[in-house]
């Protein structure tokens, strides 16, 4: 048996997975093993299968140019796409990042850890109260520059999602949801309650990055979303390269594997609590991210912008993205923020219609519009292919294996049941 | 020499009680099955050694170290690897990241490479599907794997809840005999067993297990010849 194929060396085990895919299309809904995780290969399974088969270099290239074009996004203005005249397109580009941004942390928390998070809204406020109450001058605190604020309310936050990690997360799925629900509230209401935090009066003149334009005014001005934009967006690309290389790291398998089954985590040995813990944690710390960019933008907080309704639309965008899948989380909540802004007539449906889209995507692609397929294994194209070559080199596929199972036979088992 | 000792455990869910005072052993390099019918406290007795559950009271001791309030992660590190009821493995990975879990835990990475090899001698099928999903293979395959998963921890002493369970009588025979292969390989197994006959002729000591107590114990050969034991699990009178 020859090895020299190339890159896809297993025959049989390509054409074993070629019988699952059939089976697990031909299984339905009613099948017993666990049908939530297959995609089913619709439009986007078809790209996601084209894009992994694409040389590195050529990924590259290809992002490289969404990128550039993400950046120019808000100087194109295209005419279709654009928001205006009822909303200035380049703040609804902000907006959408804002979302993007919040999406990422918490699929985080839902996608990748299986957490449940109804109250993700308590750090996306942490976080936007920190810069307000470091920079405002309505703020009896002390006064820092605004760019100092976004790692203090990314380490508040991370540290109220450990507090609330700690006591919440041995307990599991429907009772751990029903605890964040009530911690968004509780922050909430902290919020309105707590004289120093003003309430509804908030905060206003909240800070702004630094650098003026040859007239006066400030580059990060509040009616201007370009920069913010540009910031935001610099941001969401620094902490997915991050939030990617922890996925694939020993931290996100232990995620998965969490999400999957906990129990079988543990006995695999994985210190499941810390590990959630951190997913709460850095969750968090991205929540409270971009809640101190949100209130650098709007230049104003108060009590008013943290509700349950929030907490569900982020939830929203992640599940319409695709839980566990980054892209997936940053075009879901790039998604969630724009379809109001650019339809406004229907804007005040909103709920209506995120909520008709939601069950239309469930019923039909239950996984989100980009299913998540996490490579788990570091360099897993050469693990792969490393197993691959020793079976060519060792092992004859017809020849007959010393103990287990034939596999002659219990292949055509595989492909009928 | 003892591996595992466990001494006069209970396990309660809630108030009720599953296990009452249990003592055994385990000894190394030995196979031993615990066999019983519904709800005689196997699972839970698995469950509780690999930390799973906490016994109320009782002491439960590997390798020389006093164990009982580990948890189940560090158990792991020490050398006690399990194949859980219902197989537990991850639905949503391939085979090869669901044996890559099976190393999660462990120290010695050196050894993966051999011990990723030695799972797929006993498993040839598991090579050939390194990349299939765990939740799309067959009930036979999914033993396989979580058999092969929990060994790729390099374990002392493996394990395993119920591995005949939903199998074809010809696949049983086989995870039996790949049982005692993993056995002569050096790896001490601890089974419970709802097919009594396999079980006890693939054991060096079996025990009985009815409503939470050891009622038999002894060779496996003794056992499959005991008249009260034959009634009662072998279906033979």
């Amino acid at each position: 048996m020859s090895m020299t194929d190339g890159p896809t060396p297993l025959p049989e085990a390509a054409a074993a997975q070629a019988a699952a895919d059939r089976e697990a299309v031909a299984a339905g809904p009613g099948s017993s093993v666990t049908p939530e995780r297959r995609g089913r290969p619709g439009i986007f399974g078809a790209w996601g299968e084209k894009w992994n088969a694409l040389p590195r270099q050529q990924q590259w290239a290809f992002l490289i140019v969404v990128v550039i074009l993400a950046y120019m996004l808000p100087l194109i203005n295209p005419p279709i796409i654009t928001t205006e005249p009822g909303n200035n397109f380049a703040l609804a580009c902000f907006d959408m990042a804002r979302f993007a941004l919040i999406a990422v942390g918490l699929n985080v928390v839902v996608g990748y850890a299986g957490l449940l998070d109804l109250g993700y809204v308590a750090f996306f406020a942490v976080g936007s109260y920190c810069a307000a109450m470091l920079t405002s001058p309505d703020s009896p605190f002390l006064h820092i520059p605004y760019l100092w604020t976004i790692p203090i309310a990314m380490a508040v936050t991370m540290f109220f999602g450990v507090v609330l990690g700690v006591p919440t997360l041995r307990l599991r799925g429907d009772y751990l949801a029903i605890v964040t629900l009530g911690f968004g509230e509780i922050v909430r209401i902290l919020a309105t309650i707590i004289p120093a935090m003003k309430g509804q009066v908030g905060f206003q003149n909240v800070g702004h990055p630094p650098g003026t334009e040859a007239d006066g005014t400030p580059i990060f001005s509040n009616s201007n979303g370009v920069p913010w934009y540009w910031l935001t967006l610099t941001i969401i690309i620094i902490i997915t390269l991050l939030v990617g290389n922890l996925e694939r790291s020993r931290v996100g398998r232990a995620w998965i594997a969490i999400r999957e089954d906990e129990d079988a985590a543990e006995i695999m040995g994985v210190p499941t609590f810390k590990y959630k813990v951190w997913a709460f944690a850095i969750g968090a710390a991205i929540g409270g991210l971009s809640g101190a960019l949100f209130a650098g933008q709007v230049g104003f907080v108060n009590n008013q912008k943290f509700d349950v309704t929030t907490s569900i639309l982020f939830l929203a965008a992640v599940v319409l993205g695709g839980a566990g899948n980054k892209v997936g989380a940053i075009i879901g909540g790039a998604l969630v923020s724009y379809i109001p802004l650019r339809f406004t007539a229907i804007a005040e449906y909103k709920y209506l219609i995120f909520g008709i889209a939601l069950v239309l995507i469930m019923i039909f692609r239950s996984q989100g519009l980009f299913p998540a397929r996490q490579r788990l294994l570091a360099y897993g194209r050469t693990a792969y292919q490393r197993v691959a070559k020793k079976d060519g080199a060792s092992l004859p596929s017809n020849g007959k294996p010393p103990t287990g199972l034939r596999p002659d036979r219990d292949r055509e088992k595989g492909i009928q049941a | 020499m003892t591996l595992l000792e466990v001494e006069g455990i209970s396990v309660h869910y809630g108030r009720i009680r599953a296990i009452r005072d249990m003592s055994f052993s385990v000894n190394e390099g030995e196979v031993v099955s615990l066999i019983g019918a519904n709800g005689a406290g196997k699972t839970t007795t698995m469950k509780t050694i690999s930390g799973i559950l906490n016994p109320s009271v009782g002491k439960i001791t590997f390798a020389g170290e006093d164990i009982t309030k580990m948890k189940a992660h560090i158990r792991v590190v020490r050398g006690i690897s399990q194949a859980p009821e219902g197989r537990g493995i991850f639905p949503g990975m391939t085979v090869m990241e669901n044996l890559d879990m099976g190393t999660f835990g462990r120290k010695n990475r050196a050894g993966v490479p051999q011990d990723l090899e030695r799972v797929f001698d006993l498993f040839p099928r598991l090579k050939e599907r390194i990349k299939q999903y765990g939740g799309t293979m067959s009930g036979g395959e999914q033993q396989m794997l979580a058999i092969g998963r929990a060994l790729m921890s390099d374990p002392k002493l493996l394990l395993l809840d119920e591995p005949s369970m939903g199998l074809a009588p010809q696949f049983i025979r086989q995870i039996f005999k790949i049982i005692k292969e993993i056995n002569k390989q050096g790896t001490t197994v601890l089974m419970v067993e709802q097919n009594a006959n396999q079980a006890l002729a693939g054991a060096h000591r079996a025990f009985v297990l009815e409503t939470g107590e050891i009622t038999h114990s002894g060779t496996g050969k003794e056992l499959l010849a005991n008249p009260a034991i034959k009634e009662a699990y072998l279906g033979v009178g």
